[in-house]
């Protein structure tokens, strides 16, 4: 097994609201290894931003790290003051956005925002500048980068936005890359060739990506092994493939049910109710009344994760007495 | 617009229009804020070569009185003197150009001071939020609650009598009066609060947006998108207020002037008024002309200041 390059540890980031304490993320743990495509699944509000925001250390406020580890390369990041950020930001962890329209700049050119960042970390010439914004460019996929370069960005469309927005990300060869809902904003057509970007990219430059997505196809598509994150917790943390044949949390089963398919003339499964207020989540696990197989120890205690397989942990009290089908089942 | 440059092998050449570009292209199409524009340019015109075009010089010289030596006190309007000549002996036309300098004295370095200290408290409380703008937001109210024309006039007053009687600042080579510098810094502590709650909501404003996130993300300080990302952002609404700004504080110099509370050994526009103010129903030209020179340049600075709002904030008009 690879060394892990991110190790997440008992992750606690609250919002203190005046409506009372948002626990976005409460209590989550996971690893990113060297090198790997990993996917962080969820519902909207499921923590999955606020994660990575957490491990940038860019919560926005009232939100902040109330608890937990997150250790980067053997250095714990949350003791970590703003200024002993800075530096790692960008150059060793990146993130990219959901909407490409708005993470850039409207006021600077292509090329000077490329530049800021570049100069921003390291120093180096004009002309070396020069040069490597157009190896970047190059690299995502812009075609006339000494031309498009000198353009701002209303001059580009979204998926070319993305691109320039993913040559930000990457002007500094980061070793662990977010990409959150990188797709969302984008037309389907164009959503193939960033994702395909994006995994070519990876392989290129050895990087470990971490993808944020809802689309549970996108995460088969993309991504090795996969954390669901269900109203800030860890539910499931498995392979991809082990995850899609035989999902052992009640939740994830109804993830996978509720993507359409084609050969499956049922009509398409909705996960009943809604995700709960994160102010006074529910007790015990926070599925369990949305979850049909929940009893009365459910609703006591939050399960811990167990290893019910080799790399395969799930966060359910029941996940022995109950049989789920993946992809086919789920009636 | 954008995928057409691949089509040809010659690559299509597209003019790259920065936001600066767009907004004269625009501002020239509103006829009112050009108007605004050559007048507001006639103004800083003639406030830089007022003192050589003036018929007459300016008063500590002699020469000044040259009318009132002549028996040509309280001459209206003639070939010689065109907008005639006031109480004391002097010409209309002489004192309105070299007035001029004052008004914009006045305007743009209230203006700079203003928008100096609202761009300061603006930033910080907007951007940092919290308890620190709380406090800031607090003393701005308390700043706006004060009637702030009787405290202008209270200091104003307290202020210049201590200053000394015609005595000037010399700034690389050009005389500054000390008693109107006064004024202006008595303007200007009390006339940004808005302009800082105006800023303090465009940096709320802007704070939010995705790319100040985005470049966090990369490892920008706080200083670096204040004045590389958020102020640039924001610098139109600046602008425009900056120069409704300057019409205002021409205004209210001009009003402090009239009451009588202003710089006597300066004559500005204000000062000419107060001082044929009691003689108006015989010499009015005094009155209206250096009234008309106050309105003319006023109006000129709105024109602009809502021509600029219009070029750089197109989403605002209605």
């Amino acid at each position: 097994m690879t060394e892990a390059i991110l190790k997440i540890e008992g992750l606690k980031t609250y919002f203190f609201t005046e409506a009372g304490i948002v626990k976005a993320v409460d209590d989550v743990s996971f690893e990113v290894r060297k090198g790997e495509s990993l996917g962080l699944v969820g519902e909207s509000g499921s923590g999955k931003t606020v994660t990575a925001l957490s491990v940038l250390k860019i919560v926005p406020k009232p939100g902040r790290i109330v608890e937990g580890k997150i250790e980067f390369k053997g250095q714990n990041l949350v003791g970590k003051s703003e200024k002993e950020m800075q530096p790692i930001r960008g150059s060793e962890i990146a993130i990219i956005f959901q909407d490409p329209s708005s993470s850039l700049n409207p006021l600077y050119k292509v090329e000077t925002q490329l530049k800021d960042v570049l100069l921003a970390h390291q120093s180096m010439s004009k002309e070396e500048a020069h040069k490597r914004i157009v190896e970047l460019l190059t690299l995502v996929g812009i075609p006339d980068p000494e031309i498009r370069m000198k353009e701002f960005p209303h001059q580009f469309s979204g998926g070319m936005k993305q691109r320039v927005a993913i040559a930000r990300a990457l002007a500094l060869q980061p070793t662990l890359l977010f990409a959150d809902e990188p797709t969302t904003a984008l037309d389907v057509t164009i959503q193939a060739q960033v994702l395909d970007l994006l995994e070519d990219l990876k392989q290129k430059l050895g990087m470990s990506l971490v993808m944020i997505t809802h689309d549970m196809g996108i995460i088969a598509k993309m991504t090795t092994r996969v954390v669901v994150l269900y109203a800030g917790n860890v539910c499931e943390i498995a392979k991809t493939e082990d995850l899609y044949e035989q999902p052992r949390h009640p939740y994830t089963a109804l993830l996978l049910a509720a993507v359409p398919r084609l050969d499956r003339k049922k009509t398409l499964s909705i996960i009943p109710g809604n995700i709960p207020n994160l102010i006074e989540p529910p007790s015990g696990c926070r599925f369990h009344p949305r979850c049909k197989y929940s009893d009365a120890k459910c609703e006591v205690g939050p399960p811990t994760l167990e290893e019910v397989e080799p790399d395969h942990f799930v966060a359910c009290y029941r996940w022995k007495n109950i049989s789920l089908n993946g992809e086919n089942t789920i009636q | 617009m954008n995928t057409e440059n691949n089509k040809s092998n010659s690559v299509v050449k597209r003019r790259s229009a920065s936001q600066w570009a767009v907004a004269w292209r625009r501002f020239r199409r509103n006829k009112a804020g050009v108007f605004g524009l050559i007048v507001v340019l006639a103004v800083v015109f003639i406030g830089i070569f007022g003192d050589f075009i003036a018929p007459y010089p300016a008063f500590p010289n002699p020469q000044a009185l040259a009318p009132f030596y002549n028996g040509n006190v309280r001459t209206p309007p003639n070939s010689h003197y065109l907008l005639g000549t006031d109480v004391l002996g002097t010409d209309v036309l002489s004192d309105i150009l070299h007035g001029t300098k004052y008004a914009l004295y006045v305007g743009v370095v209230v203006t700079l001071i203003t928008m100096a200290i609202a761009i300061a408290v603006g930033a910080i409380s907007g951007y940092f939020g919290g308890a620190v703008d709380n406090v800031l937001m607090r003393v701005t109210e308390v700043f706006l609650v004060f009637p702030s024309l009787l405290f202008i006039l209270i200091f104003v007053r307290v202020l210049t009598l201590g200053a000394g009687v015609g005595t000037a600042i010399n700034f690389l080579g050009i005389t500054i009066p000390t008693g109107l510098t006064i004024v202006i810094l008595v303007l200007a502590i009390f006339n940004w609060p808005g302009d800082a709650r105006m800023i303090r909501g465009e940096f709320l404003r802007v704070r939010e947006l995705e790319f100040v996130e985005a470049e966090k993300a990369l490892g920008a300080s706080n200083k670096r998108i204040i004045f590389r990302h958020i102020l640039p952002n924001i610098l139109s609404s600046i602008i425009v207020v900056a120069s409704l700004t300057i019409a205002y504080a021409i205004l209210l110099e001009a009003g402090v002037s009239f009451l009588g509370f202003g710089d006597v050994n300066t004559m500005t526009w204000g000062q000419i008024l107060e001082n044929n103010f009691a003689n108006m129903r015989v010499v009015w030209w005094a009155e209206l002309f250096p009234g008309l020179a106050i309105l003319i340049t006023v109006f000129a600075f709105n024109l602009l200041g809502d021509g600029l709002s219009d070029a750089l904030n197109p989403r605002l008009r209605d």
